[in-house]
């Protein structure tokens, strides 16, 4: 007989679409905002905690942009009171992230933040070089993120993860490897380190397109994306995630749910949520959603339960991301087979090819799978 | 039975002349249809003629018509109009006496008018020249009759001058066809003998024979005798279409109609055959028709092999409405299970290509309908391929233009006549595997539109031909082996092997690309590994992105043929056919 497992979410997203201005490559759901829209948009988050209270015990929970430090201190204060207040947070709370830009961050911010239980911040460092910071659009410099590391740490703060951006439009190697130094330099818990991916409909893609910038060679961002592995390794990071490194013990519990395809809660507009194996998103433009939820309306857009077939799938894509891989055990409990019985096939031929293996009851990318990790993914969907 | 009172007749007409309103105006106004079943163009009444939306498939309607007192039978075969069903509309001129010569007053005479009135007069058949359109505004009726004069040599004063859709004129057209065309100069006592000139199938009733009857006569419950296939069938039914089958007791000399004998497969039966009684036979048979020769082949594979058996069913259904229509099983290293078909239809996987004759060297002559079975270049002594004698009619203005098409066609001259000072007929000889493909559509937009073309087969040629064979990583790929002149063979070749670079994606190994003639490699590309391919973020949480992604990564594959460990798109197969754009 198999057990029945608790499938209620133990992650919360919360997410703020706000930013001083966007950046060229985002395509993430935000938006520059008159500040009374902010304190509306705060209200219908609270409105979303209110429904969730005493409804699920959170074991991380993850503030998540946009720019949630663009919120004045007074905005910042209120939302995190809320959390607190019904239940979203507590004491007992395993993480909490919030994610701050450079130069968004005062010490009050950062005081406030430390003092309603947030133990974890996700800087988005991107670069500490001008020329790559404009062109990417930032607001900040190089400076003014090691600043604000600095601020942060001197609030308290024992688990900081830098991000970082390679593969820029005229980024040399030897750039990349200074900014891989100054990153290291500061002695974050956490890096991450994303290749620049051209999203359709930013400006970034259109200064492609019309041929302004022109992408880098994919042997060069190959070549980067083995540096930062060198790098991240040599320096005692762990790296455990496809794009991430930690200091041992200090992995990203949050993102762990996302990669093992577990349940977690979204609020928010435009937040996803995987509940009970139904996937459902709010509303994406900011001021229907507040008008829908302080309306009480469905703000749901989109809804999807996958048969399992493809739920299984979508598990071993995700998970293949981890750099331990998928384990045997889990995928049975989950799924009532066997992982190799399943994606036989697939897992033979890529086997064969060297780009996965199938040790110790896990199923992982080997080194040569992780560089093509997509196309090797998607022979599992 | 006197046969005085019969007409057997058909409408001949380049392509959109307007055959098909005209028919369905004489059978409006002979009341052969009410008002209440009537449906525009009737005669076009098989699935696929709707789905192509041109007649391939003749048809026969009696007319009655009252005149002067006297009833008329007037039997109207109708004829497809297309280029490439010359054979069909030779066998519907087999069974009439007449034809309407039927040309658009804004067009004039085309390329198509031009043939086709030929094979009328080859059939020894009255024509009665029809110059229809005359309610469009562009109509020139006068200059139209000038050039039907100096083309074919009719006399302008014959001609009668209609609007089909407005109905001004068509009553001449009874006149006309009752005095002009003889009627069929059948014995009504002699043996029986029929011509088969059309079959279809029916579910229900099995083969229905289109008969016209040219001695004596049939009915229920007699024996009747196919003289080629010689075998026997009893008659459950006769009758005549209005255009609906109406039964009868008996089809006389003259008459055109359908037999119903229990035939249980159109196998069973060869149109241009003729039918007698079994017990009374008729001495000789009718001089019938030569068999169609399918001169163009391409495979046709379905996408999902599992689909093979829809296929199938789908092609022999085409094959029993149309004997010059032949398939076979074939299989492809690189496709699978598939059929290679003697036409041209819509799912056309790998390019079609024409029927070879070569002469090997042992003496032996083969036939070769797919480059695959071209044998060792030391095994032949002489490669042949079948040449077209073409005729384009065209405003002189799109002369040279075409002239330079066709001789880049390895088109060989032959003669300019002019129609009139503004149209002339161009005629050339060019081989067939040069205008199967895309030689009608181009000269088309070469033309503005205007330019006209009619083909015949004149026969086989020896020409300096190679086989030009595409390597994927090493291995040949069979449904990319085409045969060229040795002239274009390298540029093709170059062509060729860098449009596949750009249809076929990338692998995580190099894939080699090469055209090779026997075991020379003529070019050669290749299309490099990907290094990196992986997605940095995880996008908070909204995991149906990095689906999407993926699937689009892996969208079309199941579109895709592997030849070795290779994905080759469908639109690759095709390639070979447009490597000139």
């Amino acid at each position: 007989m198999r057990m029945i497992k608790d499938t209620s979410p133990k992650a919360l997203y919360i997410h703020i679409p706000f930013c001083v201005k966007r950046c060229n490559y985002c395509d993430f759901n935000s938006t520059v905002s008159a500040s009374n829209t902010i304190d509306r948009y705060l209200d219908a988050v609270e409105r979303e905690f209110e429904t969730l209270k005493d409804r699920y015990l959170f074991h991380t929970v993850y503030i998540g942009g946009g720019t949630p430090t663009v919120l004045n201190e007074s905005q910042l204060e209120r939302l995190l009171d809320s959390a607190i207040h019904y239940g979203m947070v507590s004491d007992n709370t395993r993480e909490f992230t919030v994610e701050a830009n450079p130069a968004t961050v005062t010490q009050a911010k950062a005081r406030l933040l430390k003092d309603h239980l947030v133990n974890r911040i996700s800087i988005g460092v991107q670069s500490f070089q001008e020329k790559h910071l404009k062109m990417l659009g930032r607001i900040h410099t190089g400076d003014d993120a090691k600043d604000t590391f600095a601020l942060l740490r001197k609030a308290g703060f024992h688990n900081i993860n830098v991000d970082l951006i390679f593969g820029c439009p005229g980024q040399t190697l030897n750039d990349w490897e200074k900014d891989l130094e100054v990153a290291i330099g500061l002695y974050p818990e956490h890096v991450s380190t994303y290749a620049l991916t051209y999203e359709d409909d930013t400006p970034l893609a259109r200064d492609l397109q019309n041929e302004v910038i022109s992408n880098l060679d994919e042997s060069v961002e190959l070549e980067m994306y083995k540096t930062a592995i060198t790098y991240g390794t040599d320096n005692g990071y762990n790296h455990y995630e496809i794009s991430n490194f930690a200091k041992s013990g200090y992995e990203c519990v949050h993102n762990n749910f996302y990669w093992k395809n577990l349940s977690y809660a979204g609020v928010g507009a435009g937040a996803f949520s995987f509940i009970n194996g139904v996937r459902t998103a709010h509303e994406k433009n900011v001021l229907s959603y507040i008008d829908g939820i302080l309306q009480n309306n469905d703000t749901t857009v989109f809804r999807e339960r996958l048969p399992d077939a493809q739920s299984a799938a979508e598990t071993v894509v995700m998970s293949l991301r981890l750099r331990k891989g998928v384990s045997n055990a889990d995928f049975y409990e989950r799924f009532g087979c066997k992982i190799d019985d399943r994606f036989r096939d697939q897992i033979g031929n890529l086997s064969r090819e060297g780009l996965v293996s199938y040790e110790d009851e896990h199923l992982r990318l080997t080194e040569k799978g992780l560089f093509v990790a997509d196309t090797v993914m998607a022979e599992f969907l | 039975m006197s046969t005085e009172h019969i007409r057997n007749f058909c409408i001949i007409a380049h392509i959109d002349h307007g055959k098909s309103t005209l028919a369905d105006r004489l059978l409006e106004k002979t009341h052969t249809i009410s008002s209440r079943e009537f449906r525009h163009q009737m005669l076009d009444d098989m699935d696929l003629e709707r789905e192509r939306g041109i007649t391939i498939k003749a048809s026969a309607v009696a007319l009655k018509l009252v005149r002067n007192g006297k009833e008329y039978q007037l039997n109207l075969i109708d004829t497809p109009g297309h280029v490439d069903f010359n054979y069909e509309v030779s066998r519907s001129l087999g069974a009439c006496e007449g034809a309407l010569l039927l040309v658009d007053s804004s067009q004039g005479v085309e390329a198509q008018t031009v043939a086709n009135a030929y094979l009328a007069m080859e059939h020894n058949l009255t024509i009665i020249p029809v110059i229809s359109k005359l309610d469009l505004p562009q109509s020139r009726p006068d200059e139209v009759l000038v050039e039907m004069e100096k083309t074919l040599g009719i006399d302008p004063h014959e001609a009668l001058r209609v609007s089909a859709k407005t109905g001004e004129g068509v009553d001449a057209i009874f006149d006309a066809v009752i005095e002009r065309i003889p009627p069929p100069k059948g014995i009504a006592d002699a043996p029986l003998k029929a011509l088969i000139f059309d079959s279809v199938y029916d579910e229900y009733r099995g083969v229905i024979i289109y008969l016209r009857i040219f001695d004596g006569s049939v009915k229920v419950g007699d024996e009747i005798y196919m003289m080629k296939t010689k075998s026997s069938f009893k008659v459950e039914e006769v009758g005549v279409f209005k255009p609906k089958m109406v039964v009868k007791d008996c089809l006389f000399a003259g008459e055109v109609g359908y037999c119903i004998a229990n035939i249980k497969s159109l196998h069973d039966v060869k149109v241009g055959d003729t039918v007698t009684h079994n017990r009374e036979r008729a001495a000789e048979a009718l001089p019938g028709y030569r068999a169609p020769m399918p001169m163009v082949y391409c495979g046709v594979y379905p996408a999902d092999n599992a689909d093979f058996h829809l296929l199938r069913e789908a092609l022999e259904r085409l094959s029993l409405n149309d004997s010059s229509f032949t398939f076979e099983p074939e299989t492809s290293q690189a496709l699978g299970f598939g059929f290679r078909c003697g036409f041209n239809i819509n799912i056309v996987q790998t390019a079609p290509n024409v029927t070879y004759e070569i002469l090997k060297t042992n003496k032996e002559v083969i036939r070769v309908d797919n480059p695959e079975k071209v044998p060792p270049v030391n095994e032949i002594e002489e490669f042949r391929e079948p040449v077209v004698r073409a005729s384009f009619v065209l405003p002189t203005e799109y002369v040279g233009t075409v002239m330079q098409f066709a001789e880049g066609r390895r088109g060989r001259y032959k003669s300019t006549d002019y129609l009139s000072e503004k149209r002339a007929i161009l005629v050339y000889e060019l081989p067939l595997a040069e205008i199967i493909f895309d030689f009608f559509d181009k000269m088309k937009s070469a033309t503005r539109g205007y330019g006209t073309l009619d083909y015949d087969f004149i026969g086989y040629e020896p020409a300096d031909l190679v086989k030009l064979d595409i390597l994927v990583s090493e291995k040949r790929v069979d449904a990319l082996s085409t045969i060229v002149h040795r002239k274009d063979a390298e540029i093709k070749g170059r062509k060729l092997v860098k449009k596949l670079k750009n249809e076929i994606s990338r692998h995580l190994f190099e894939v080699v690309l090469q055209a090779a003639i026997g075991s020379r490699v003529i070019a050669r590309e290749s299309i490099r590994a990907i290094a990196k391919n992986v997605t940095a973020k995880c996008y908070g949480g909204d995991i149906t992105r990095k689906r999407k992604l993926l699937e689009k990564q892996k969208e079309g594959k199941k579109r895709m043929k592997s030849v070795g460990n290779v994905e080759i798109p469908q639109k690759a197969f095709l390639s070979v056919l447009s490597v000139d754009e």
